[in-house]
């Protein structure tokens, strides 16, 4: 029984890392006002990048994270452009590039060829002698490299979002764009830098699937995981440190499904498969029953800034 | 000019009359032209890369070039223009590959009566149109032989995608083939909920094999069990093709399509008109094309290797391994002794053999 429950906590960190990093994303990107629900459709680009570049370029899995983010912001572009330069509604455009993304991605994927190739991948680290710990050498120090980047990462996210003037702004366009534009603070330029910069972060979640975790790609792989990270940026109320600790819940939850199966413990199939939006739903009939005392969603998020527009 | 184009067709129309008087069944009006929709990418490493793989050898047989169009969907406003821009290049043989083609495939049918229509895995059968699906627990019971003999702790897993009929029968036939070998062999069954999820199969197989499970069947479209077997450094059997280009030291063996064995013939008989098609559709087994095991791995005895092929000659000379007496895990008696299960109670089958751990 000792087992069940560390081989299930050592393998939560790989469920969660995709989920934390969408999150993280699309915090950066709501902090600035932008609603934006392309997650599924960005880590599916991601994850095709990821896999495309090491399958057809043989780079490095690194070098082919990298790519993945690239390739994740270069699509957000569009997005920045329709909902920052166009004021498009948020919604509308998030959705519509999410189908976008699911078309293109597996378009180009079947006609390259690149399903159900093999990836060769980052191994695991091993850190010894802390790998040697019982029980918590196992959960902490023997996970793959992106694991512990992603902690650092939020470190660096969480810096830049509250320490630096970079991140002062992006959260003043975010709460009141025209106080800041009257204040000289370019609305459009730091909204474009923070969905980009978040776009970044989900193109990473996606390559991580395709490349680190799963090491191989198909069509449509992200299976719904952009729209629980979605559920999650509700769940953190827009901060950092709770979207890692709610990524990590999910994480159980869905790494602990297939292990009551393998344990021969019958429950039936459908409900554990629903448990994790169960929880989705869960979560957020939570936060709508905490939020009636005070919200943390950013004032302007969802309007599009038109200059000197009365409201 | 046009005294001599139509002097061969009435000569060809009054050839194609009088073998109508001779052969019931369906006849076409024209030498046979047969072409491909893929529901999926040619190379996609499973379903439809079996296809493909069968196409050469077809090819070979009836010396004429297949012509194939990838990604299908499953929707009639996909299928039907793919269908009608082979119809009208004079097309008369269409194929396609997906149970979601079934409806739509049944309106071509009585859309076009000259044209025959085949589909894998589809329910719809018609004067011109035959859907077919092999018998994947002879082969499966194979593979859980095989896996039987090279279990050492005597758990077995198998990757699933649901519980429905064509899945449960591989289940079972997985548990009964490991029986030969070891009485005491379980099966434990998780379902994904996805034909083609590598990340919860990849989840499913490092469960299976933290729980000290040494031997992953899968009736999943990716070979990710298989790759996961490798890491973990224990074996696993494959479906749909031979598996092994993903895994070599973990694949024992595979479940593999062979359906140029059924269309050849199929196909001969389309051309010679005298093709009737089947109000059920076809159904075959190892012997006419359906799935047959891919073997072995170097790993396997050559001792278990030969009790296998013995159960597969005797599979292949009639025997049914769903042979009665045979009870459920609740043990409610499902075929009486010496019954043998017929093909409605395979379509339907929702129960397992004792030995199968699995959700509802």
């Amino acid at each position: 029984m000792n087992d069940f429950f560390i081989n299930w906590l050592a393998s939560a960190p790989v469920t969660a890392v995709p989920y934390a990093l969408a999150a993280l994303g699309l915090i950066l990107s709501e902090r600035s006002g932008v609603l934006n629900l392309t997650a599924e459709g960005l880590m599916l680009v991601g994850a095709l990048a990821g896999a495309g570049a090491v399958l057809s370029l043989h780079v490095h899995p690194a070098l082919a994270l990298i790519i993945a983010m690239a390739a994740a912001s270069l699509v957000s572009l569009l997005f920045a452009g329709l909902v920052v330069v166009l004021r498009v509604n948020q919604v509308i455009a998030g959705l519509a590039v999410v189908f976008f993304c699911q078309g293109l991605t597996g378009l180009i994927g079947t006609v390259a060829g690149w399903q159900n190739k093999q990836i060769d991948s980052l191994p695991s680290l091993n850190i010894w002698p802390l790998s040697e710990i019982p029980v918590i050498g196992r959960i902490f120090f023997m996970q793959d490299p992106i694991v512990y980047l992603t902690i650092a990462i939020f470190f660096g996210v969480n810096y830049v979002l509250f320490r630096t003037m970079l991140g002062l702004r992006i959260r003043s366009v975010g709460e009141n764009p025209a106080a800041a534009d009257a204040a000289g603070v370019s609305v459009s330029l730091h909204r474009i830098i923070a969905i980009v910069a978040g776009s970044c972060l989900i193109g990473l979640a996606g390559g991580y699937i395709s490349v680190v975790s799963v090491k191989l790609w198909v069509t449509g792989m992200t299976g719904g995981r952009g729209w629980i990270a979605v559920a999650l940026v509700v769940f953190a109320r827009w901060a950092p440190w709770p979207a890692l600790w709610g990524a990590l819940l999910f994480g159980c939850i869905e790494a602990v499904i297939p292990r009551i199966a393998a344990a021969g413990i019958a429950v039936p199939q459908y409900l554990m498969l629903m448990t994790p939006y169960l929880a989705t739903i869960a979560v957020m009939v939570w936060v709508g029953y905490r939020q009636s005392a005070v919200t943390r969603e950013p004032g302007a998020l969802g309007q599009p800034h038109v200059r000197e527009e009365r409201r | 000019m046009q005294l001599k184009k139509i002097i061969p067709l009435a000569a060809v129309a009054a050839m194609t009359c009088g073998a109508v008087a001779y052969a019931a069944g369906f006849t076409l009006s024209a030498p046979p032209k047969i072409a491909f929709l893929y529901f999926a990418d040619k190379g996609d490493g499973g379903w439809t890369q079996a296809f493909d793989e069968a196409r050469p050898k077809i090819e070979k047989a009836l010396n004429m070039k297949l012509p194939f169009v990838e990604n299908v969907p499953e929707v009639a406003g996909k299928i039907t223009p793919a269908a009608e821009s082979f119809i009208n290049r004079g097309y008369n043989v269409i194929i396609g590959t997906a149970f979601g083609y079934s409806d739509t495939f049944k309106t071509l049918a009585e859309k076009y009566p000259k044209v025959a229509f085949l589909n894998a895995s589809g329910t719809t059968n018609g004067a011109n149109l035959e859907s077919f699906y092999g018998r994947t627990y002879e082969s499966q019971y194979l593979c859980g032989m095989i896996a039987g003999a090279m279990s050492k702790t005597g758990k077995l897993g198998f990757v699933a995608a649901h519980p429905i009929g064509p899945v449960n029968w591989t289940i079972n036939a997985y548990e009964l083939g490991a029986q030969q070998f070891n009485p005491k062999a379980t099966v434990t069954v998780i379902f994904t909920g996805s034909w083609n999820d590598p990340v919860k199969e990849r989840a499913a197989a490092q469960a299976m094999a933290d729980q000290g499970i040494d031997v992953i069947g899968q009736h999943v479209d990716t070979p990710t069990p298989q790759i996961v077997a490798q890491e973990r450094k224990i074996f696993g059997t494959g479906h749909h093709r031979d598996l092994r280009e993903f895994a070599p030291k973990a694949t024992l063996c595979s479940s593999a399509w062979t359906w140029d064995k059924h269309l050849i013939p199929t196909l001969k008989k389309i051309a010679a008109g005298n093709w009737e098609p089947s109000p059920y559709g076809a159904f075959p087994g190892i012997k006419d094309g359906g799935t047959d095991i891919a073997c072995c791995g170097a790993s396997v005895p050559k001792d278990v290797v030969a009790k296998v092929m013995a159960e597969r000659d005797a599979i292949i000379k009639g025997k049914q391994i769903f042979t009665g007496p045979m009870k459920d895990t609740t043990g409610k008696e499902r075929l009486a002794a010496g019954v043998k299960i017929d093909d409605g109670g395979l379509w339907k089958m929702d129960w397992y053999v004792p030995g199968v751990i699995a959700q509802k």
